[in-house]
């Protein structure tokens, strides 16, 4: 295992200190401007925008910003959680996408562990539920034992546009988030930004 | 292509009531009932799911073992089912909700998708045809280098697997450079690619290089391929994909389908059928893939046609989608999704899996599952 050890070090240090913002994806990001399109997902009523229905798929005239900041923060994070956030992630019925990328935040040019931000194996020890995909009858039941066998308090995050309104393709799992973060599906730059503004980090 | 009574051709895989062949749909009278492993004296039922850590997606493992061998594994993918509400939609709105039905492999099935509707209303689609080309075989390399991040994780080689998770990022930032989306959706239209494809080649000449550097690695790792060797071992001619070629069939739709046409391709193919044997014919088609790339001239579409799509017409094609040959059959209306059939490599890899597994034991379990490259997303599917 030593030469794995010794291999990895000749790599260098590969985690990127500032994101490297060359790499913000267009899709998704905050999108602005007017827009008169029959939106599929009506996220365009009376000229407001709204970010959690919208899938970003481009076909309207609404520009987009690359700014990461599609998340919203509905309350405080319990002071006990500052110094380190666990995570479980559940799928209720992704495509996958949302999953491969909560997954991707803990890649190298991410490193998400350095803002103790880590992934819990279990309900049982997770500070948070972080639930993607539309509403699907059998995964209804696992969620509600996962949220009942979380300790109190327990934080629940809506990730992409599946779990926020049901996307394009169903209806939403749950109603209330302590965080809903936007993107079909939300990328490393947007999760890593809402987690540590939540957090009360800086990015 | 239409169903009849007659099975010709390679067996792809199954939806609903239909079983799909390379040359034929044939309409099965009720879905075949699972045999049920019954119980041994001695054995007990570990059940490992439907969420858990480890696992990606929702899937539940029924597991029968005396122990430490696992002597029958059921999988039930059925806990994450989608009803896509699709009947009826336009093909602008059918797409969209394509694109969703397995995020990883999106261009796969977009393509896959737009090819069956161009075959129903006779639409000329050649212009397109190496940008879809470029498209798929990028979201294969980044399918293959997921399939082996997964494989030394399960490993507890965790040098490799963050090598290889950077790759794969850097894999997600190229397609985001092209496309604008990291999953490619709204990259797809009828005979036509939205992408922007300067220095794709410059870009993809790195992930070569890097990935040769850590294939070569693991390949004199020892303890690596002593993991992977002689597990999981299946050899059945109904497989698909990687997996069949691992285990010495040639099946690549690339060559024995007509929907996409590559020009010249080489299949690699392994013998032992074993997760090493997988292992190895990823490794080989990441470097094919890129090599395919870069020997694929870009050309601009010239035709810029608005086509009328307000007809009426049946049609269906099938591709190499990263893990297996992927079909999609659609009947449209004036315009509208009237019928559609879709089969994924899941459902076949899935067989494949649980014929895998027996005699194996619980270390394995995750070697073997990873090896196959399975997305439930996929398999679990309802068009409604
Ligand atoms: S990008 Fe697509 S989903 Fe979002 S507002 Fe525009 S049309 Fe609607
Ligand atoms: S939000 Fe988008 S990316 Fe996420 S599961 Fe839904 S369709 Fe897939």
């Amino acid at each position: 295992m030593s030469q794995w050890f010794l291999k990895g070090i000749k790599k260098g240090i590969k985690t990127e200190k500032n994101f490297d913002d060359k790499f913000k994806p267009d899709y998704p990001s905050r999108l602005e401007g007017k827009s008169g399109y029959n939106c599929p997902v009506n996220a365009i009523k009376n000229g407001e925008w709204d970010e959690n229905k919208c899938i970003y798929c481009g076909k309207c005239d609404l520009k987009p910003t690359k700014d990461e900041k599609i998340y919203k923060i509905n309350d405080k994070l319990p002071k006990m959680f500052k110094k380190s956030l666990y995570i479980y992630p559940l799928d209720s019925g992704t495509c996958g996408a949302c999953n491969a990328e909560f997954n991707s935040i803990f890649y190298p040019q991410y490193d998400a562990n350095r803002f103790n931000i880590f992934l819990s194996n279990t309900p049982r020890h997770a500070d948070a539920l972080l639930l993607m995909g539309v509403y699907t009858e059998k995964m209804h039941d696992v969620m509600i034992d996962a949220l009942d066998a979380m300790p109190d308090p327990k934080i629940i995050i809506g990730f992409g546009s599946c779990a926020l309104s049901g996307g394009i393709l169903g209806s939403s799992i749950n109603e209330k988030f302590n965080v809903e973060i936007a993107g079909c599906p939300p990328d490393p730059y947007t999760i890593i930004s809402a987690i540590l503004k939540y957090k009360g980090g800086v990015k | 292509m239409q169903s009849f009574n007659k099975k010709t051709g390679r067996y792809i895989g199954r939806y609903k009531n239909y079983d799909v062949y390379s040359n034929e749909i044939v309409r099965i009278s009720e879905e075949n009932k699972e045999d049920i492993n019954k119980k041994l004296p001695g054995e007990i039922t570990f059940n490992y799911g439907p969420s858990a850590g480890g696992l990606e997606e929702s899937v539940n493992f029924n597991i029968i073992t005396p122990g430490e061998r696992i002597n029958s594994v059921r999988v039930d993918s059925s806990f994450k089912r989608r009803n896509i509400k699709i009947l009826n939609d336009s093909v602008d709105s059918a797409l969209l909700k394509v694109e969703r039905i397995n995020g990883y492999h999106s261009a796969s099935n977009s393509i896959c998708f737009l090819l069956a509707v161009e075959n129903a209303l006779n639409i000329e689609n050649g212009e397109s045809n190496n940008k879809r080309i470029i498209e798929i075989e990028l979201e294969r390399i980044r399918s293959n280098l997921h399939v082996i991040k997964c494989l030394a994780e399960s490993a507890g080689f965790s040098i490799p697997e963050k090598q290889l998770s950077y790759l794969i990022e850097d894999v997600s930032r190229i397609i985001s450079t092209v496309f604008k989306h990291r999953y490619f959706f709204g990259a797809n239209y009828i005979n036509d690619v939205n992408g922007n494809f300067n220095n794709l080649n410059e870009s993809i000449l790195k992930i070569k290089n890097e990935f040769m550097v850590i294939y070569q690695d693991l390949l004199t790792s020892k303890i690596f391929m002593d993991r992977l060797q002689e597990n999981g071992t299946v050899r059945d001619m109904n497989s698909t994909g990687p997996a069949a070629r691992a285990s010495g069939y040639n099946y690549d739709a690339r060559l024995d389908s007509s929907s996409l046409y590559y020009e010249s391709y080489k299949i690699f193919t392994g013998s032992s059928g074993d997760v090493f044997s997988r292992f190895m014919v990823r490794s080989d088609e990441v470097f094919s893939s890129i090599e395919l790339i870069e020997n694929t001239e870009i050309k601009e579409n010239e035709s810029k046609n608005k086509y009328d799509l307000n007809k009426s017409g049946t049609g269906y094609a099938r591709i190499e989608s990263p893990q297996g040959d992927l079909f999609y059959h659609v009947d449209i209306k004036d315009g509208r999704i009237n019928d559609i059939l879709m089969v994924s490599p899941s459902y076949l890899n899935i067989k494949l899996f649980e014929k895998a597994m027996p005699g194996n034991i619980f270390t394995d379990f995750f070697f073997v599952w990873e090896s196959f490259g399975i997305w439930i997303s996929e398999k679990e599917v309802n068009f409604i």
